[in-house]
């Protein structure tokens, strides 16, 4: 039971409390860049959700694996950690391209360009480093965190697209229409999870 | 000198072959796969849906009445029916897709642009109160007694939002098109909210317009506009071509040719409503001012 706690937990606090987006501003060129409407940021999320846990999975497995390896570890293989991810991540986003071109291209469709863009979505790659960072030696914890950290910038996004698609109909002060608004409000957004922070301890 | 070279070199191999090694081997992990899956993956493209997005003008205005010209592509493959769509392309880019799917294009008509059913500048209207809502022509529209006249050109530029090509400006407080720059893509004419821009077929590179929509009693519409309709009808006894009906002029576009009798009529209106519009048009007459005629 205390592990599915400890799971449940780790869930939670990658969403709200370390929110990738919110708390450390990672991702947030897609966050600016494709929040103007909400069905596009939602499926933005999706994508990004369906990367991330599989890129994080992947990259934890192969860290674990090999570059942790203790049996490999006088030849200092971590330097290429970088590299690596990245590696891992660009592959894993054209597999996920070709798989939902040949088997759901209504899907494929809708993605459009920022299926690709994905792969240099910063968050994604803070993630998989963060799994490192924050010493998570459980494979189960890895899968959920980096699940977790896909919803966590899915709810970002899709709150940011739902403000802004309202400040469409707001009269906004002209020197503050466009980039510095949504600015404004990815601060106050900010601001108001970091009353997550100590939620978990 | 190169005996540090060599020893700086040999020592760099030594620490760094192992990452390098991990590096390749993952990397041919993953070009193995991805040329698996790329073969296994494999997705038929029609070659005919490549030529034709190549010859469509990859602008994605949306003319056609979907997404994008890639999206047109793929429809137009499928159902050749949908071949003349193409309105930035026209005549020359549907040669080219018939060329492509083997098909006789017959030759269509004129091509059409859009015409402003309005010649009222800023100092021709007739405005009861300053508007300081949202700067939209929607907006405004949606508001009574912006301006008197309800069918006028509010001068807001939703039309010149909708334009990809910059054909479109508000000049002293009326939409003008640039006919140099207009490809005829219609977004315009869907954009007015108070439908004055129709896309018409320009059987002449000038054309002579009805450049009015209001539909008042020609008592109301003088009080308004300076350069409105008042339905007097002098035009229509010059020619046929022109029509009086719900106290407004209109004009069968399709059969205007330029002779006398259009000149005539073009000459003769008393509130100049009638004004030729095109690539090289005239500018248009003005009406005499209401002081001047004081005098």
């Amino acid at each position: 039971m205390d592990y599915v706690q400890t799971l449940i937990m780790a869930f939670i606090s990658v969403v709200l409390v370390n929110n990738l987006v919110l708390t450390k501003f990672l991702g947030i060129c897609p966050y600016l860049g494709v929040s103007g409407r909400l069905d596009m940021a939602f499926g933005m999320g999706m994508a990004v959700t369906f990367v991330v846990t599989l890129a994080g999975t992947l990259t934890w497995l192969i860290d674990h694996l090999i570059l942790m390896n203790p049996a490999l570890e006088a030849y200092g293989l971590d330097v290429t950690r970088y590299v690596c991810f990245i590696l891992v991540i660009a592959g894993a986003v054209q597999l996920v391209e070709m798989y939902l071109r040949k088997f759901f291209p209504t899907l494929y469709e809708s993605f459009g360009i920022f299926l690709p863009l994905i792969t240099t979505n910063c968050a994604i790659l803070g993630l998989c480093l963060f799994l490192n960072l924050w010493d998570i030696h459980n494979f189960a914890q890895a899968v959920v965190l980096s699940f977790g950290a896909g919803i966590g910038f899915t709810i970002a996004i899709c709150i940011m697209a739902g403000i802004r698609e309202n400040l469409n109909m707001a009269d906004v002060p002209k020197c503050l229409r466009g980039a510095p608004i949504t600015l404004i409000t990815a601060g106050l957004l900010t601001l108001a999870f970091m009353g997550f922070a100590g939620m978990i301890k | 000198m190169s005996e540090i070279l060599l020893a700086n070199v040999t020592e760099l191999w030594n620490t760094a072959w192992p990452a390098g090694l991990i590096m390749l081997g993952l990397a041919a992990v993953f070009a193995i796969v991805l040329l698996i899956a790329s073969i296994k993956l494999k997705v038929e493209v029609d070659p005919k849906v490549e030529q034709v997005h190549k010859a469509l003008p990859g602008i994605d205005c949306g003319a056609c009445g979907y997404a994008g010209c890639a999206s047109y592509a793929k429809a137009v493959v499928e159902n050749p029916e949908l071949i003349g769509k193409c309105a930035p392309g026209g005549a020359k880019v549907a040669a080219q897709i018939g060329a492509i799917l083997n098909l006789q294009i017959s030759e269509s008509g004129p091509p059409k642009r859009p015409i402003v059913h309005c010649r009222a500048h800023k100092d021709d209207k007739t405005c009861y109160a300053d508007y300081q809502g949202i700067e939209t022509c929607t907006a405004a529209n949606a508001l009574a007694n912006v301006q008197a006249c309800k069918f006028g050109c509010l001068g807001f530029g939703d039309c010149v939002a909708a334009c990809k090509f910059d054909a479109l400006h508000i000049i002293d407080g009326l939409a003008t098109v640039d006919y140099q720059k207009c490809t005829g893509c219609g977004a315009c004419a869907k954009a007015c909210p108070r439908d004055l821009i129709k896309m018409v077929p320009f059987t002449n590179e000038n054309m002579l317009v009805v450049a009015c929509s209001s539909k008042e009693a020609g008592k109301d519409t003088r009080k308004m506009c300076a350069v409105g309709c008042i339905a007097c009808g002098l035009c229509a006894k010059q020619t046929e071509l022109f029509t009086v009906s719900n106290n407004l002029a209109g004009m069968d576009y399709e059969k205007y040719q330029p002779d006398d009798k259009t000149e005539i009529a073009y000459n003769k209106c008393p509130t100049c409503v009638i004004v030729y519009r095109g690539k090289n048009a005239p500018a248009p007459r003005q009406p005499k001012k209401k002081a001047e005629e004081k005098v």
